[in-house]
């Protein structure tokens, strides 16, 4: 009878449960059609600015705005619980007030699109999120929906009605009772009711197979660039001494070991304890069909191993003291490691400094700097041979998950092998020219792959957004494998990436808020098959200044990042500057048409005081190194770039596309210090990317989150130098690459703590591994490296793009024309 | 034995110890003119060893000086015999003199051995293939003999390790990091370019074969190999014996799971094709051995013999007489193919078997044949037989060198009068052409020139000749005393001291007189005759079918006694044959009998085994194993006394002890057996069956000790199911002889005898046959 009524409603006009109150809602028929309340709603006001330089123009502070407020009817959600909507730490919504109507969506020229981050930290302990241990999931029979603080209960509370698709739904008899402990719960506390993001823990029926261990397959490239970079001594000593922190709480934690140069090199490392504890090295040259050597030892159990896999890894780099080789097989290696591996899934984590020249997937030398800068630029953003896709798929159907971790000095087709990662859910890093006789490389690499080998990342994880009836998710953009028309496959997932999926409207919303939800079942590196649930809601609306006046501006500049790499590699890098540029002109073009915005008189030109900064943001996209206009950029450096604009969460895509500079010379007399109360580090406001900002006589740093830059300017005195650096004469300094000397000086203390604190990517609420390399520059030293801090000036004029004035100069007479 | 003595000092048998003097002549003679000759065959006193170059004749020629070269003292020339021309003596001979001649001319020095002065290229060269799909205790024991066969090596030898089972590992012995082995796929022909570049031998710098263009890149060195072959894979034993022991100890079982109703995955063809490989690239013409230890039949890859269900049994003699054998062919190809290759560089490859079923010798045998490798087919590594029988492959000479010989070449020098026609042994030819070579081939024939990868003191080949004169006034011409026919083995090895040796036997017999010339038939050497004509035999029985064999082996025995028998003719009673005749005509019997030429009641493996040793012995223990060696022990009698290989001699109060070279057997009658049985040897007052027991024992010891592989030793008493071994080899003369065993002949009108019969029939046949000269 419930089930033929719940079909029933699903043709009756949708019904907001606006009066709903806690354990109320107890008759049959609750659900009489009521006007949507958006009408009655006051949503975020239209705040127009004058957005040219002589009004009110884009700040950086702008940014660290939070995105305009979520504003929902009150008695929303089923508990009064602060956390009841998804905070945009996890969830953005480009807009915080959607459209009702497709059309109206179509209007606005905005895109409506979600960016997901699931995950705020590298580690469980720095991103607390509720779970639910009973094993009591409740989900709608029809959309499958998980409960959440948006659904409501009825028929005595024995009955929930599905937030998305308004069914009917028994509430499970468990709701209400703790098996474990034998005794009944207040279902008012549970996690799923009163947190936006939470976590089920699942039971049987969300496995097809128990859940897998955690498993890492290292691949050393042990040619001779891997070897004389010191890549391999540098990678083994670091994975000898982050063994503790690999996640293994369940002991069951698997780690395998593959050397590669034009052979593959098995490790088979016994069990402890045994009569002999040495590994043996089992060489495979065959590369046409690689095959595993031997059956047993080549992945082993890192706690019943331990001591041997330790003592493997301190003589690795003594086994290779003579490498020759040039050649890497490492697509045959990827194939074999794959074999190995496969029957699991787990993690192949790539430490190479070779481009892969033999074997499977064998790439060849194709830079051309003459090609730079031109339209033929764009086929080196293209992938080279065809196998690196076709792999990564075949890898992401057996949960297997590439992380390539790149170093050459020459070309090493990051555009190819970036593939890898792309369709498995693992990151490209990308380490240019990377020597460990720097110690700055050394220890920027062994700092991030240490973080990277403790991360708590997911494993055989599924993606899957529902939502509000008449929506869909119609896109997806991100790191992972588009298994069908809604479902994101990760054989691992990260915790330092987002994704971004665009929501399309098939339907008219009549609700007066609408929900997505973001499920993703995953197994967690503890062996623990479990469900993360992220469900935001969003008021609805008809009125275009009320979408426009909600919209979120560094969500939508994430969104045209995602579009503009898309559009790079299908279309190439000018098509790409282009859409990005036309669409600043229509958002102005259109807000302008609908809203009355646009000419202000006197050059100035409107727009909506919460998307102020995204002409700024686009041009900052535009100029960034993945797609600024250049024949300077070598490949390498662009694709590793374009996979950045790609994955980053938002606080770091945000960086990134629009750096941070901060001012050291006059710093005000907090900043460099701990705040007395948070005990954080005060930082110094942030300067607009302009050279008007730069004094001949300051010191600066500017960080776009992936380097950082300390510029000492040409008429720095000595005295700043030599409390800075612990030297007089600035010709002492070492330029490029460096780390600051500790001294004893006030103001050395206070810079090391600005630039440590911009380093630190934790309190940004994101996951990540970076450490930004510092670079210092002198404005009258090495030209190169000053030309490249300039280039992330993203207001001024350079080379060949516009200064922040020109554009909005530019923009402005697109929309009046 | 008139022959014993030339034997003992030339190492040299010849069927017919003069030779015709006509083609005509020889050709009614029916055995060929034969040697078999041991070239290393050591002797009692030690050959004498000239520390010098030897003396040769021009090219090209180059005959060694030897004691039937007339040479004039004073002008100091020498006129070679088999060419006639004349030579200078080197000056250091300035001093001899009638008195004083050199070691080389000395009438007793037709044997004689230089060592030269060129060195050999590598020192000894081992490489251990070892099968690792075996139990447990078999590998064990396998492994320990290996490690122990290392200290039975010279401390330069080199050693190479390569195990296998369902995949091939090359054992890297110079890489100290840790244990290392490349790995080759077990299914996967791999051409000798792909074994050198995946062990990593055959890179040029700067250049990965294939062709793949390398990134250049300023100041990264191309890509000199890391080391070669030396000094990764094959190292001296002294450098790497805690290497190589540490690995083999540390061998275990193939790891590779195997259902219960499946052989273990073998990838025998590939182990060998990369041992061969390897050794190629950088051991060319320098002394190697590849020693396979096999512990079951490849049933994997290339080479191939059975497949891995265990439903399907390997192929028998049978399933080769229908051609109903799948793998047959393929492999034969294959492993022919690596015979070849190895041959080719000079490689010896012996194969050890530790196996109760079949290997797939027969498939392999060509390997061992073409490289004069050793074969030991045994039932586990276990076994004592395999222990000795490897240990003693490391026996050495009183200089404690190794004996045995490397890359070895026969070369065959005749007089005018002579032309080889080939050889049967252990050796493949060098395509040498020369004045000697005659018109007709025999075995292995086209060639003056062979050459042998190993060659050891027991090796002995046979070799053919034909008469080339026509006879007639020009041999006649030169009456002054009988002339000699001359032939010069010249035979250059690598000594396992490091120096190549060359040894230089020269026979010279007297050519016969005018046709008729009793002195013929008085020269045949009926035992060498009989060995010569087995080897004929086997080559045959290799290529053609088993009756044509038989048939041939018959009829020219006919032909043989009707040429040299007394008799009237059409009166087979009137039947004589001289006394170096008599033995000739029941060596072939029982040659007819033999598992030489009987194949079916034994493997294709095992028949693959005895004809490969046959083709390796002397006269006189070729001779055990066509026609073993019968000895009774009784009260009546002190010690043993030869009887009859007759099934008669089996007596209930006798011990007999049979000698059939492959086995050794003790059989005990059946009183005998019963007294044994009810423990009388152990009472007081019957010390002497005690003694009567233990003295077949004794002498069964005795045998066994010089002989190579060790003989199968088997104690049986009357009526027991061992027994067998014993009754196969008598002559049936109490039985019936309509028998419808195996390899039996059908009675056509082409077929003289039928099989098994007995020797008494037998010889009726040869009588009636052989006086109606229908032969
Ligand atoms: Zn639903
Ligand atoms: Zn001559």
């Amino acid at each position: 009878a419930q089930g033929a009524t719940g079909m029933l409603q699903q043709g009756m006009q949708g019904v907001t449960q606006q009066f709903s109150q806690m354990g109320m809602g107890g008759t049959p028929q609750p659900q009489q059609a009521q006007q949507p309340p958006a009408t009655q709603m006051r949503l975020n006001p239209l705040q127009p600015v004058d957005i040219s330089v002589q009004g009110q123009p884009f700040h950086v502070t702008d940014l660290d705005q939070p995105p305009p407020p979520i504003i929902l009817p009150p008695n929303s959600s089923v508990t009064p619980s602060p956390h009841a909507n998804c905070p945009p730490k996890y969830v953005r919504s480009t807009l915080n007030a959607m459209p009702t109507t497709a059309s109206l969506l179509k209007k606005s020229k905005i895109p409506f699109a979600l960016i997901i981050q699931p995950y705020a930290a590298l580690h469980d302990a720095e991103d607390d999120v509720p779970v639910q241990y009973d094993q009591v999931i409740a989900r709608c029979r029809r959309c499958r929906t998980y409960m959440n603080p948006f659904a409501s209960f009825l028929d005595h509370s024995h009955r929930w009605r599905c937030n998305m698709c308004n069914l009917t739904n028994d509430v499970p008899q468990s709701f209400d009772w703790d098996s474990v402990k034998q005794q009944s719960v207040d279902r008012w506390q549970r996690p799923e009711l009163n947190y936006a993001v939470s976590e089920f823990v699942a039971p049987q029926e969300y496995m097809v197979r128990a859940p897998q261990p955690l498993i890492y397959l290292f691949l050393f490239d042990v040619s001779h660039a891997g070897v004389t970079s010191g890549l391999l001594a540098t990678a083994a000593r670091c994975i000898l001494e982050s063994l503790d922190r690999i996640p293994n709480a369940d002991r069951r934690t698997r780690l395998g070991f593959m050397a590669v140069d034009s052979s593959l090199h098995y490790f088979s490392i016994p069990r402890d304890g045994g009569e002999n504890n040495d590994a043996r090295m089992l060489v495979v040259s065959d590369l046409d069909e690689p095959f595993l050597p031997t059956p047993e030892d080549l992945l082993v159990n890192l706690t019943e191993c331990r001591a041997n896999i330790e003592s493997f890894l301190g003589k690795l780099q003594s086994m290779f003291a003579n490498a020759q080789t040039a050649s890497s097989a490492m697509g045959s290696a990827l194939r074999a490691g794959h074999k190995l591996i496969s029957h699991v899934g787990g993690k192949i984590v790539v430490l190479s400094a070779s481009l892969p020249n033999v074997g499977y997937g064998k790439l060849e030398m194709r830079e051309d700097k003459k090609l730079l800068g031109t339209s033929k630029e764009n086929s080196l953003l293209q992938t080279q041979s065809s196998f690196y896709k076709s792999f990564a798929v075949e890898c992401s159907k057996t949960q297997v998950s590439i992380d390539m971790f790149l170093f050459s000095a020459q070309y090493q087709d990051v555009a190819s092998l970036s593939n890898l990662p792309r369709y498995t859910g693992g990151q490209t890093y990308f380490y240019p020219a990377w020597n460990a006789a720097r110690t700055e490389d050394a220890i920027k690499f062994a700092t991030e792959f240490s973080d990277y080998l403790s991360s708590e990342i997911g494993l055989e994880a599924v993606l899957r957004v529902r939502t509000t009836t008449g929506l869909r998710p119609s896109a997806f953009y991100g790191n992972f494998f588009n298994r069908s028309s809604d479902l994101c496959a990760f054989p691992a997932m990260p915790r330092d990436q987002a994704y971004v999926v665009e929501i399309a409207i098939d339907e008219s919303i009549t609700k007066a808020f609408a929900c997505l939800q973001v499920g993703v079942l995953h197994t967690t590196c503890n062996g623990e098959r479990r469900i993360r649930v992220m469900t935001l809601s969003i008021p609805t609306t008809q009125s275009l200044a009320e979408v426009y006046a909600s919209a979120d501006q560094q969500a939508i500049t994430a969104y045209f990042a995602h579009k503009a790499v898309e559009r790079a590699l299908s279309s190439g890098l000018d098509a790409a500057r282009d859409a990005v540029q036309s669409k600043m002109v229509e958002l102005l073009q259109t807000y302008k048409k609908e809203l009355g915005g646009g000419n202000m008189g006197g050059g100035g030109l409107q727009f909506p005081a919460n998307m102020r900064a995204m002409p700024m943001l686009f041009l900052g996209l535009m100029k960034n190194l993945g797609l600024r206009k250049s024949a300077q950029i070598p490949t390498d450096l662009r694709s590793a770039a374009l996979c950045l604009l790609s994955t980053l969460p938002l606080p770091l895509l945000m960086q990134y596309i629009y750096p941070r500079l901060y001012s050291l010379h006059d710093m005000p007399d907090d900043a460099g210090l701990p705040h007395p109360e948070t005990g954080a580090i005060v930082m110094p406001p942030p300067l607009n990317l302009t050279s008007q900002n730069i004094v001949p006589y300051g010191l600066y740093l500017i960080d776009d989150g992936q380097t950082q830059f300390l510029w000492l300017g040409r008429d720095a005195v000595p005295a700043l130098i030599n409390d800075v650096f612990g030297y007089e004469d600035k010709n002492q300094l070492k330029q490029g690459k460096t780390t600051l000397p500790v001294i004893d000086s006030d103001m050395n203390e206070r810079v090391r703590a600005v630039v440590d604190k911009s380093k630190d990517h934790k309190g940004k609420g994101c996951g990540s591994i970076i450490v930004p390399p510092l670079y210092l520059i002198r404005e009258d030293g090495e030209p190169s490296l000053r030309l490249w801090a300039q280039t992330l000036l993203i207001e001024d004029r350079a080379d060949q793009g516009v200064s922040g004035a020109q554009f909005i100069g530019m923009l402005r007479e697109k929309v009046l024309s | 034995e008139q022959w014993g003595e030339i034997e003992e000092r030339d190492g040299v048998r010849l069927s017919w110890n003069t030779f015709p003097s006509s083609r005509m002549e020889a050709s009614r003679l029916v055995v060929p003119i034969g040697a078999l000759y041991t070239p290393l065959k050591e002797r009692a006193e030690g050959a004498p060893l000239l520390p010098y170059e030897p003396v040769t004749c021009k090219a090209p020629c180059r005959a060694v000086l030897n004691p039937f070269c007339q040479v004039d003292m004073r002008a100091r020339i020498w006129i070679c015999p088999f060419c006639l021309q004349r030579n200078n003596l080197p000056p250091h001979y300035k001093d001899i003199s009638e008195n004083q001649i050199p070691p080389e001319l000395h009438p007793s020095s037709t044997t004689i051995e230089y060592r030269l002065s060129r060195p050999a290229p590598t020192p000894p060269t081992f490489v251990f293939v070892v099968d690792t799909c075996q139990e447990e205790d078999s590998l064990k024991a396998l492994k320990d003999s290996i490690i122990l066969s290392l200290s039975l090596l010279p401390p330069h030898a080199l050693v190479g390790l390569i195990t296998y089972g369902t995949m091939a590992h090359v054992h890297e012995l110079g890489y100290t990091e840790c244990a290392k082995a490349y790995v080759f796929r077990g299914n996967k022909d791999y051409s000798a370019k792909q074994v050198q570049e995946m062990l990593g031998l055959a890179m040029a710098p700067g250049a990965r074969p294939g062709g793949q263009q390398m990134q250049p890149q300023p100041g990264r060195p191309g890509v000199p190999p890391i080391g070669g072959a030396q000094a990764r894979f094959l190292l001296p034993v002294q450098q790497c014996e805690f290497q190589l022991t540490n690995v083999l100890e540390s061998l275990q079982k193939d790891p590779w799971p195997v259902a219960n109703d499946r052989r273990s995955i073998r990838c025998t063809g590939v182990a060998l094709s990369v041992a061969v490989g390897l050794l190629e690239t950088s051991f060319q013409n320098s002394g190697a051995r590849v020693m396979l230890f096999t512990g079951g039949p490849a049933t994997e890859g290339p080479g191939m013999v059975v497949g891995p269900e265990l439903k399907e049994q390997i192929r028998s003699h049978h399933d080769i007489d229908r051609d109903n054998i799948k793998y047959y062919k393929k492999a034969l190809k294959f492993y022919d193919g690596l015979a070849k290759r190895a041959a080719h560089n000079g490689h010896i490859i012996d194969i050890f078997a530790g196996c109760l079923d079949q290997v797939g010798l027969l498939e392999m045998k060509g390997l061992p044949d073409s490289t004069g490798g050793h074969i030991i087919l045994t039932d586990s590594f276990t076994a004592s037989m395999y222990k000795q029988s490897f240990a003693k492959i490391f026996d050495t000479d009183a200089e404690g060198n190794l004996a045995m010989g490397f890359n070895a070449s026969l070369e065959v020098l005749t007089t005018k009068e002579l032309k080889v026609t080939g050889l049967i042994g252990h050796a493949v030819s060098l395509n040498k052409k020369s004045s000697s070579v005659g018109e007709t081939e025999c075995g292995i024939g086209n060639t003056c020139s062979w050459k042998m990868c190993s060659i050891d003191p027991a090796a002995s080949y046979a070799i053919y000749f034909e008469i080339a004169g026509q006879g007639g006034p020009a041999a006649a011409s030169m009456a002054q005393g009988p002339q000699k026919g001359l032939i010069q083995f010249l035979t250059y090895y690598q000594h396992s001291a490091g120096q190549y040796h060359l040894r230089v036997t020269t026979v010279g017999r007297n050519m016969s007189g005018p046709s008729g010339d009793p002195a013929l038939a008085q020269s045949f050497d009926q035992e060498a005759a009989a060995v010569l004509m087995s080897r004929i035999a086997v080559f045959k029985a290799e290529v053609d079918d088993g009756p044509d064999v038989l048939r041939w082996v018959d009829r020219m025995l006919i032909r043989l006694c009707s040429r040299f028998a007394e008799y009237r003719k059409d009166d087979p009673s009137s039947f004589r044959l001289e006394k170096n005749f008599t033995l000739y005509p029941q060596f072939m019997f029982h040659l007819r009998r033999s598992q030489f030429l009987q194949v079916f009641n034994n493997s294709p493996d095992e028949t693959a085994f005895y004809r490969h040793v046959l083709n390796h012995e002397d006269v006189s223990n070729s001779l055990i194993m066509i026609q073993p060696t019968l000895d009774s022990y009784t009260f009546d009698q002190d010690g043993a006394v030869p009887v009859l290989l007759d099934s008669t001699s089996i007596q209930p109060q006798t011990i007999l002890l049979l000698d059939s070279y492959f086995h050794i057997l003790i059989f005990h009658g059946e009183t005998m057996a019963e007294w044994r049985k009810a423990g009388y040897h152990d009472m007081e007052g019957y010390e002497n069956f005690k003694e009567l027991l233990e003295a077949p024992k004794e002498d069964a010891r005795e045998l066994i000790q010089d002989r190579f592989p060790l003989p199968r030793f088997i104690v049986c008493d009357a009526g027991g199911s061992q027994a067998r071994f014993l009754l196969a080899k008598l002559n049936p003369s109490t039985t019936h002889t309509s028998t419808a065993g195996y390899g039996g002949v059908a009675q056509t009108a082409q077929t003289i005898f039928t099989d098994d019969v007995s020797l008494q029939t037998f010889m009726d046949h040869l009588m009636k046959l052989a006086v109606s000269g229908t032969g």
